[in-house]
């Protein structure tokens, strides 16, 4: 035990008082973060603070206005998000294992924060009144802190016993996050928390009467975390079959785009458009792609195979600016990168009968997302966009991400070509967009794009914002990736070549598998970032998370008046964000660590 | 396969990326062909409103998400006139800096956003005002421990703090305000009236300054009555509040300022929600004439039904009613104010329908 101690004492020595000035640096820093602390825990717990203004407004912070009678469409979209998480976690769970000594470890070292941060808590806190005098009141009584700092005592110390006990029982990793899960799910249905109660004279009650959570809020919750469970099951099931990992991949895709365009949204579909519209464009479609696979070995198709291309590319583009329906375009698109790979994998029959599979899933599901993308919605709201507060966040991260990586590797893809005009494009746009203000592109989404869009053609700000934040975050992207293409040895791509792959299979098997993995970190942060900007939007009258926090709260004077409770709601959306943030870096950091970034 | 080949994918890939985005949002076109404003809000369905993104008392979004206020309610009011209902609103939160461009842009049919009428607004924007809703003025805020009571002048707030928001026609009014009395202060300006208001409750001020009715409101939701004093008592500024719309579109606008007429003259003739439908309309020709009662063909000429503004106070009220409901818990009140009916000596004032 002293040799222990010793050790520890010599290690602190080390690192925080090896010479004068790491000293003064030390002592200086914990003093300013001791008051720092000191000073916002008597912020948060002082009277004035009205934390219900919080809580009160959850349901404006998830989901803004959309209707109560339509909320088992987001509880759904939440529900499918677990679960798809679930088996994944199942179906990618790691062998690692941690003996139960590294748990203990971890609440012991919780145990003593909370233990220290307790002691150090101030008992006092001032703030100035209405009459200018300042007002200090009683936030900590030293009753209320023995009260506490002696359980959590027992408990530091009972965790330090165990830890230092060689238990010999070691747990896997991945079944952790359940175990840790399951602490909040348990407490929703114990812990009771203040509730705003209007009297006959639609008065506040004071003090807010406890009251336990709603059963709206912890029944959803609950059977999620169920489902969460029984989902990381069945993935542990199927860890072994390797083509529902593919499979997988592809629905974390293509989720997103089935929550927004389907259950978050309820399109009404008109069936007479899906009977005159979709069916005949997907079965021409398909058809096409039918006759090009089945069709590619005769000579004559494959003599003009180059000029076929080149008509389905033409098509496309045409597409584009003339009026044809959305899924016409769509589909043209999809059939040009279609009728490029088909002659490089179709040179077996097994190639062939995957590829005419694939086609057909492929038109159906983009068929099957268009139609409920491009029909009304029926949830009926009363400002402009069903998404707001934090629907809103997530569908500008989530899509500002999806559009610009794609678009970030095509245009590092493009600037490092051997075409000059290709690659002066890429350029351009790259330092066109990198070269202006985020702010100035919202702004110009907002008031300038109307402008320059044809006579006619509206669309949703929402969309314009996504169209300049895939841009902008896609040039960033780009930067990134062509950091990690210069990082890739010439003899790579020579040896590609010496082996006889196509451009594309270079590029896909050899090339930027190898870039991405090195530029993982900065893809990381780029994400994060484009995360964060999006609070951004705020200026242009978007109502994302932090916009709630900010503007509306602090001017709702019905039914509750929480006038001037702004800063409580920014301290919510920091914390908030924080979370997501500070989970999405340790998830990149253990992915570096699984593919030995760094390392090898 | 060829590099071209590969090349024009690319580009193609990159035009197809930025036209991905569109997949879902495209809203159905509307045709430019010299409508009006009226037939293109009748088209859509329903009207689409300008509003503040939060102005207490005036816009507020509940912990819900509906939507309630002053202004609030006269877009609900112009709904009620086109369509006889009024929740057919589509509100459009928008900042001050885009206001006028969202207007003229199309995007919103009419702007009711505590919006000030100043001759450059009129004159150089493309925009028209309606008839004013809301007379402000730009007061000053202090408190009394400071030597401050509501008969103070703006000579008194020599060498002290200032916070207001910045860029508006505030932060002109008080340094112009203060150089003309040869008061020296010192300006504070933050980004928003909400973080000026911060300031001055945590001290970093000594005045803060803005809208009366802003500052009336935060008094009375601080519960200051007796701390905070509001002076001086005549405003420093005129800040009249009403509806825009984009000029050359005169059948909106009429539209528009008769709603806000057909509430003031209901509120002159005591007509309320609840006795509309009770109230003798032969003893008061006038109001049966606004309310299509006759045969009210003073509404079908404007594109209306005769009906409309019968809807219009049957469903939001008459302007007594909008103001005590929203302003009233505020602690603001017509009596006294330039906000009271012009027989009580304020300047709420309707032509007469005939």
């Amino acid at each position: 035990m002293v040799d222990v101690i010793k050790k520890k004492a010599k290690e602190v020595q080390e690192s925080l008082f090896s010479s004068v000035g790491s000293s003064v640096l030390t002592i200086g820093t914990s003093y300013l973060v001791l008051n720092f602390f000191r000073g916002m825990f008597g912020f948060v717990m002082s009277s004035d603070k009205d934390w219900l203004a919080v809580l009160n407004n959850m349901q404006l912070y998830m989901v803004q206005a959309y209707p109560e009678s339509d909320f088992i469409r987001v509880w759904i979209s939440v529900g499918l998000t677990f679960v798809f998480s679930g088996v994944s976690i199942g179906l990618w769970r790691s062998d690692d294992r941690s003996n139960i000594s590294v748990m203990f470890d971890r609440f012991y070292k919780l145990g003593l924060g909370v233990l220290f941060f307790t002691i150090v808590a101030p008992t006092f806190t001032s703030y100035m009144g209405n009459d200018g005098y300042v007002i200090t009141e009683e936030v900590f009584s030293r009753s209320s802190r023995i009260g506490m700092l002696i359980p959590v005592l027992l408990i530091t110390v009972g965790f330090f016993l165990l830890k230092n006990r060689k238990i010999n029982f070691s747990f896997n990793n991945s079944d952790a996050v359940f175990l840790y899960l399951s602490i909040p799910i348990a407490l929703i249905w114990i812990i009771e928390l203040p509730t705003i109660q209007l009297d006959q004279n639609k008065d506040r009650i004071i003090p807010d009467p406890l009251m336990p959570i709603a059963n709206t809020t912890k029944v959803p919750w609950t059977v999620i975390f169920v489902l969460f469970l029984l989902s990381y099951f069945i993935g542990i099931y199927f860890k072994e079959v390797k083509r529902l990992k593919n499979i997988m991949s592809i629905s974390w895709f293509l989720l997103p785009l089935l929550i927004f365009s389907w259950i978050f949204k309820k399109p009404q579909i008109e069936m007479a458009e899906v009977l005159t519209g979709d069916i005949p464009i997907f079965l021409i479609f398909f058809a096409v792609g039918l006759g090009t696979v089945l069709l590619i070995n005769n000579p004559i198709v494959k003599k003009y195979y180059s000029i076929y291309i080149g008509v389905v590319i033409v098509a496309t583009i045409a597409g584009v600016f003339i009026s044809i329906p959305m899924l016409a375009k769509a589909c043209l698109l999809l059939l040009g990168l279609f009728v490029t790979v088909v002659p490089a994998v179709s040179t077996s029959q097994q190639g062939k009968k995957s590829l005419i599979i694939i086609w057909a899933v492929a038109l159906v599901t983009l068929t099957f997302l268009l139609r409920g993308g491009a029909s009304e919605t029926g949830i009926v709201v009363p400002g402009s966009s069903i998404f707001g507060g934090f629907s809103l966040t997530w569908l500008l991260a989530i899509f500002g991400t999806y559009v610009s990586f794609p678009l970030g590797v095509l245009l590092a893809l493009g600037r490092n070509s051997k075409l000059p005009i290709v690659r002066i494009i890429c350029t351009g746009i790259i330092e066109l967009v990198r070269s202006v203000p985020y702010i100035t592109w919202l702004f110009f989404a907002s008031v300038t794009l109307a402008v320059f869009l044809p006579a006619g053609v509206e669309f949703n700000l929402i969309v314009r914002v996504l169209m300049v934040t895939a841009f902008f975050s896609g040039a960033y992207f780009a930067e990134n990736i062509r950091g990690g293409l210069q990082s890739i040895p010439k003899g790579q791509y020579e040896a590609a070549d010496a082996i006889g792959m196509s451009p594309f299979q270079k590029i896909g098997l050899i090339v930027l598998p190898q870039a991405l993995r090195a530029v993982i970190p900065t893809l990381v942060s780029s994400a994060i970032t484009a995360f964060k900007d999006s609070s951004l939007v705020t200026i242009i009258g978007l109502f994302d998370f932090l916009t709630i926090g900010k503007t509306v709260i602090d001017n709702q004077s019905v039914p509750v008046n929480f006038v001037g409770h702004q800063r409580e709601n920014l301290i919510f959306v920091a914390v908030v964000y924080w979370i997501f943030t500070f989970t999405l870096s340790r998830r990149s950091m253990k992915i570096e660590k699984r593919l030995g970034l760094g390392e090898r | 396969m060829s590099k071209k080949a590969i090349v024009s994918l690319l580009v193609l890939s990159m035009i197809a990326v930025a036209c991905g985005g569109t997949d879902d949002a495209v809203e159905e076109v509307v045709e430019e062909v010299a409508m009006t404003t009226l037939e293109e809000v009748q088209a859509r369905g329903f009207l689409k409103c300008g509003v503040s993104t939060g102005a207490t008392g005036f816009t507020e979004v509940a912990d819900d998400g509906s939507y309630s206020g002053f202004d609030v309610d006269y877009c609900y009011a112009v709904a009620a006139a086109v369509f006889g209902d009024y929740s057919k609103v589509e509100f459009k939160q928008l900042t001050a800096a885009e206001r006028f461009t969202a207007l003229s842009a199309g995007e919103i049919d009419v702007l009711i956003r505590n919006t000030t009428w100043t001759q450059s607004r009129d004159t150089e924007l493309g925009n028209d005002f309606g008839p004013t809703t809301y007379y402000d003025g730009q007061q000053l805020m202090g408190r009394k421990s400071d030597g401050l009571s509501d008969s103070s002048t703006l000579a008194d707030v020599d060498g002290l703090r200032v916070c207001t928001n910045a860029g508006t026609t505030t932060e002109k009014n008080i340094t112009e305000g203060a150089g003309l009395v040869g008061a020296t202060i010192e300006l504070v300006t933050v980004e928003a009236f909400s973080e000026a208001i911060d300031k001055f409750i945590a001290g970093e001020c000594d005045i803060v300054t803005t809208d009366g009715s802003g500052l009336v409101g935060r008094r009375a939701v601080n519960d200051a009555l007796n701390d905070w004093a509001i002076f001086p008592a005549s405003p420093i500024s005129k800040e009249p509040l009403g509806p825009t719309y984009r000029s050359n579109d005169s059948q909106w606008a009429d539209i528009v300022n008769w709603t806000v007429y057909a509430t003031i003259i209901a509120d002159e003739y005591g007509v309320t929600r609840a006795n509309i439908d009770s109230f003798d309309y032969d003893a008061a020709p006038e109001m049966g004439r606004l309310f299509g009662k006759n045969d009210g063909e003073l509404q079908t000429k404007m594109g209306l039904s005769a009906d409309a503004y019968y809807n219009v106070v049957k469903q939001i009220g008459n302007y007594d009613e909008i103001f005590s409901r929203n302003l009233n818990p505020l602690g603001l009140y017509r009596e006294g104010s330039y906000n009271d009916y012009w027989n009580n000596g304020g300047l709420v004032y309707a032509p007469p329908a005939r």
